[in-house]
């Protein structure tokens, strides 16, 4: 296991390096001097640009300029932000980076678990009456054309029945006078949802290894999840920032039901098809000949063989959350990377769009390795320990 | 459970291939003297007959087929009727200008302007001449659906004065024309580089299935962003750059696997032993046996390539005149994102027509894919 | 070669003249968009306690078809038009589906078609094989004792019983067939029914398998009932023996009286169109035509149209199942003509 993980990691950082390469090679193709893509806006000062110029390298030959670029990629050195200027375009990228996390990772997790529940359920029960109807849905879902999808779910929660707010990632009027720092209330609230992931996991594990049953091991995850979900409500109601959080809460369901309902749609479709040729399979019908009740087929025997192509499919759906979590950043106004990446594109702020790119760049190659690992762990054929 | 399971029900479920024999494919002529293209067209006709007869027990697949040609009439009649019926300087669909008018009858006098809605009222207000009981025409730009004898804009007017109608057919033909270029140059580049792959193995499948991982690790959208942001985009370079980016990647890598399983087959061996050399076995018997699948990649790359071409409008970013993304754009960049449906005409036609277009095109995908996967069909 | 002791294992008091499953005149029919296919039609058959059973037929004849009837594992679109199922005298057609579930496996246990594809491939061997004992002896057994019958089980077959902890893709076929055999037994059932146990092994493989399985089978005091399209294997190791053709059962008997003197044409032909290495030297005749589309079988005896024997009575009449002495039955008008086939055939 450990093997295979060093080597996808080789894997993945030269795939890195090469992707990085050809980005730069994306800004030497470009019109012009680099040089002056990278540090010729006008509104920065002379003294400031030569400066610049020299951080980056750019009086350097090409070949030197290309590694300076590479190796200032990993030492977080991306230049300076013509349009935020003088900010740096790592320390903008760093507030927004959690911000784009979130919203990916929550609207996936919800996608993928609602989309792999409904998904076995009209594969097993086929010919519900419900059925054509969730697949039409799911199809529609997926082919929507997700900009106006988006604006349609703005208008319609946010704007007609008032249930979210209107875009935004917090309250201004609220936020006026508090003590606190938004970013930080935010950093608190991603930290506590990972202590109590993290310790539900070990529960999970400890349950795992001391608990033979079946049946009461089930039932003492469900009592788990339960306790975990009441943890986190408990601590932060009794925090003394209760109402920001809620406010910051808030602002974030939408944009991640929007993006998640989007990719729900695909992951159901995905999830029957992979169902019914599970179903097919002769391990069904002995599972069945053992007399091991149906709920127990569906889900230990079919659901958990359709869940590796639907853990492969992650990868690809990562290239849609991707692209989805821009425009849902720009429509929700939701201040993360996709937003910052096309304010940069839209005033010629080169610099920081191709951090940006990089930085999704990065995102993505994580995402692969996740699901690498992912159905690693899932299929023993694969397993390599 | 499906049918498959059991041998007694397979009979009825096969598909029913008709043995042709030597005889039917030559016309009853000598097989000799019929010419290879002959036999080959028949064999075409042949399969094309049994898929399309699979196929036409889809209902969403014929739904979709259903909807695509109802789109292509959108596409086909904009032309016709610009050279018919439409004025040019009205219904342009870039350039065309009509400023309907709307009739209001002066219900009341508005002493303190700032405290009404309307802004039309408090100009109203401020023309000394108009009193009330008086009917005022004034122009609406957004104008809701008029029919009307010197108006005619079945889905109104957008806040620049253009017909909607009139931009939505105009649209049409563009998404086809982008759906097209995409879709051919995905299925190009992807079959060549599957087969290729598949058939040579060794380095050659090793270099380009690394590079097609490298291709599917960039995020398609914001690389295109990028790219428009450096370059002007046109429609046709759009098409190959999409169809450059997913060819190259995960269509590859599928195809080459339908490739792989092809490869093993003994006809394979059989053109090899018969001195085919490698470029005629690839292209002559590699490749069409992966073409039904990259033929089902095609009616996914289409709705691809629209969905995103559609975004990138919808973001202001490509160099085109006129197609649905942008139609949104307008309504956007002209404060009408949230009007929802009191200016329902800006938003929903293009939005429903992208949306069910790719919908479409999704459909009839779908149905080949059961055509090809007979595990999917239903009982 | 693999060493088998039972010892570990408790066998079954049984008394040959009981009969344990009696399967009487089942008509089953597969509803599909083009009609009604009747896959089994009118079969009746007795298995007794420690007897087993052999049933041949070409593919689609109807074989897999009672298999699942058995145990009522049809697929949804499959009907009981009549019959009736019993085991011990309790039918079990009329169970409902619960009551069902908790017969299968512990009553009637079925080794698979193919064993490579019975494992799920996610989940190792012997969690697989305690999923029988968890779901049927629910809280009989605890955790301990479970394991210590799996690796019975495993030893009985001749199975390494470390290999309990393995994952289905690290056994070979043979080894996965017989994994598949030690599952069957786990709960003791009183009938294991065994679809084509070899079909997918080499020829030694296979003939070892079937050879254990036979001992199991007789020192447990179980019984069996195998199903093939080879009737040379099959023949090998049963008591009794059916013929089917058609979803009807043509030809039953005791194996050696079947095998050495059949009275159906369809039940000779087929054992002529098999060479034999042991046995004497003779023509191999092929069985011509195909076999008939059941959505529309043929009036009268559903092999006339194959028949060399047939004539108007056989397009017209349905001949019955009758005894032509020592438990042999026979469904052919003309069985008495079937001997003089030979010289026919000879010229």
């Amino acid at each position: 296991m450990f093997k295979f993980l060093a080597g996808r990691l080789v894997q993945m950082a030269i795939l890195f390096v090469l992707f990085l390469s050809i980005v730069w090679l994306l800004l030497q193709a470009m019109p012009g001097d680099i040089a002056d893509t990278l540090v010729g806006n006008p509104d920065i000062p002379l003294q400031a640009r030569l400066d610049l110029r020299e951080r980056l390298g750019l009086n350097e030959p090409l070949w030197n300029q290309y590694v300076t670029y590479i190796t200032n990629f990993f030492r977080g050195e991306m230049g300076v932000s013509f349009s935020r200027y003088p900010q740096e375009v790592s320390a903008i990228l760093w507030q927004a980076l959690p911000r784009t996390l979130v919203l990916f990772l929550t609207a996936t997790l919800f996608a993928y678990w609602l989309g792999f529940k409904t998904g076995k359920l009209i594969a097993w029960n086929r010919g519900l009456r419900t059925e054509q109807g969730l697949i039409t849905s799911g199809i529609f879902l997926q082919t929507v054309f997700y900009p106006w999808f988006a604006i349609v779910m703005l208008w319609t929660f946010g704007f007609f029945l008032g249930w979210f707010p209107i875009g935004r990632f917090i309250d201004a009027r609220l936020w006026q006078g508090s003590p606190y720092n938004a970013n930080d209330v935010f950093g608190q609230m991603i930290i506590s949802v990972v202590v109590v992931t993290l310790l539900y996991a070990l529960g999970r594990y400890l349950i795992a290894r001391f608990s033979d049953n079946l049946v009461a091991r089930a039932r003492l995850n469900q009592v788990l999840g339960i306790l975990a979900i009441a943890a986190l409500i408990i601590f932060w109601w009794l925090n003394p920032a209760q109402a920001y959080v809620a406010d910051i809460a808030h602002h974030t369901m939408l944009p991640v039901i929007t993006l998640g309902l989007v990719a729900f749609g695909a992951t159901m479709l995905l999830t029957r098809a992979a169902m019914l040729e599970t179903l097919g399979e002769d391990y069904i019908l002995t599972a069945r000949a053992k007399g091991i009740p149906d709920n127990v087929i569906r889900d230990r025997h079919a659901a958990r063989n359709a869940l590796l192509p639907v853990t492969t499919s992650l990868v690809l759906a990562l290239a849609f959350v991707i692209g989805g979590g821009i425009v849902t950043e720009t429509i929700f106004s939701w201040p993360g990377m996709g937003l910052i990446f096309l304010q940069a594109i839209n005033v010629s702020d080169i610099p920081l769009a191709v951090g940006a790119l990089s930085i999704t760049g990065v995102l993505a190659l994580f995402g692969h390795l996740l699901a690498d690992v992912l159905y690693a762990v899932l299929d023993p054929r694969i397993r390599i320990t | 459970m499906t049918m498959e399971d059991h041998p007694a029900a397979e009979a009825e479920l096969g598909v029913p291939v008709g043995g042709a024999s030597v005889r039917q494919l030559t016309d009853g002529a000598e097989l000799a003297k019929t010419p290879m293209w002959r036999i080959r067209w028949r064999l075409f006709q042949r399969s094309f007959a049994t898929t399309w007869g699979l196929f036409k027990e889809n209902k969403m697949g014929m739904f979709g087929l259903a909807m695509i040609g109802l789109f292509a009439i959108m596409a086909v009649i904009h032309p016709i009727l610009m050279a018919t019926v439409w004025d040019p300087a009205v219904y342009d669909p870039v350039n065309g200008y009509d400023a309907v008018t709307t009739e209001f009858v002066v219900v009341e006098t508005v002493t303190d302007p700032t405290t009404e809605i309307d802004l039309t009222t408090a100009r109203l207000e401020l023309n000394p001449t108009i009193k009330v009981g008086d009917a005022v025409s004034i122009p609406t730009q957004p104008a809701p659906p008029t029919i009307s004898d010197d108006h005619w804009h079945l889905l109104g007017t957008d806040s620049r004065g253009r017909d909607i109608l009139s931009q939505l057919l105009y649209s049409t033909r563009s998404a086809f024309f982008l759906g097209a270029v995409a879709a051919l140059t995905t299925v190009l580049i992807a079959t060549t580089v599957g087969s290729i792959a598949a058939y040579f193995g060794g380095w050659i499948d090793g270099g380009l299935m690394r590079f097609a991982d490298l291709v599917l690790l960039m995020p398609l959208l914001p690389v295109l962003i990028l790219l428009s942001a450096m370059l002007e985009i046109t429609m046709v370079t759009l098409g190959v750059m999409i169809g450059v980016l997913s060819g190259f990647g995960g269509v590859a890598i599928v195809l080459k696997s339908q490739a792989l399983s092809v490869k093993v087959k003994s006809y394979i061996d059989a053109a090899r032993v018969a001195g085919g050399s490698d470029w005629h076995v690839i292209f002559r018997h590699i490749v069409p046996n992966v073409l039904p699948l990259s033929f089902l990649f095609m009616m996914f790359g289409v709705t691809e390539a629209i969905a995103i071409e559609a975004t990138l409008s919808f973001f202001g970013l490509l160099n085109v005149p006129m197609t649905w993304g942008i139609m949104i754009n307008n309504a956007q960049t002209n404060g009408y994102l949230l009007s929802g449906t009191s200016y329902w005409w800006l938003l929903f036609p293009a939005g429903l027509a992208v949306s069910f277009l790719c919908f479409a095109f999704f459909l009839v995908g779908r149905g080949m894919d059961e055509v090809i996967n007979p595990r999917l069909r239903a009982r | 070669m693999t060493t088998i002791s039972l010892e570990d294992l408790e066998a079954r008091q049984i008394d040959p003249t009981k009969p344990l499953l009696e399967v009487d005149r089942l008509v089953m029919h597969y509803h599909i968009k083009a009609g009604d296919v009747s896959a089994v039609e009118d079969v009746s058959f007795t298995v007794h306690q420690g007897e087993a059973v052999g049933l041949v037929g070409e593919s689609g004849c109807g074989k897999t078809s009672i298999a699942l009837s058995l145990l009522r594992l049809l697929p949804s679109n499959a009907e009981y038009v009549s019959g009736e199922i019993r085991l011990n005298g309790e039918d079990l057609l009329w169970l409902s589906p619960e009551e069902m579930r908790q017969r299968r496996w512990k009553d009637i246990a079925m080794v698979f078609q193919g064993a490579m594809n019975s494992w799920n491939p996610v989940y190792r061997v012997g969690d697989q094989i305690r999923e029988t004992l968890d779901t049927h002896y629910r809280g009989v057994m605890d955790y301990a004792e479970q394991r210590t019958h799996m690796e019975k089980l495993f030893t009985a077959v001749g199975l390494s019983p470390a290999m309990l902890d393995r994952y289905p893709h690290e056994f070979s076929g043979g080894m996965r067939q017989r994994a598949v055999i030690a599952m069957a037994l786990a709960c003791s059932p009183e009938l294991i029914i065994a679809d084509e146990p070899t079909t997918a092994l080499d020829v030694i493989v296979q003939d070892q398998i079937l050879k254990e399985l036979k001992r199991i089978q007789a020192e447990l005091g179980m019984s069996i009932i195998y199903i093939s399209h080879d009737i040379a294997v099959i023949a090998e190791v049963t008591d009794s023996l059916g013929v089917m053709y058609a979803g009807k059962l043509v030809e039953y008997g005791p194996t050696a009286t079947v095998f050495s003197r059949p009275r159906h044409p369809y039940a000779y032909l087929l054992l002529r169109s098999t060479p034999s290495i042991t046995g004497p030297r003779r023509q191999l005749a092929p069985l011509e035509g195909e076999p008939p589309d059941l959505l529309h079988p043929p009036t009268g005896c559903r092999f006339h149209p194959r028949c060399p024997f047939a004539t108007e009575k056989c397009v017209t009449n349905e001949p019955p199942l009758e005894d032509i002495g020592g438990g042999h039955r026979v469904a052919c008008w003309h069985h008495d003509e079937v001997p003089a086939l030979e010289g026919a055939l000879q010229r």
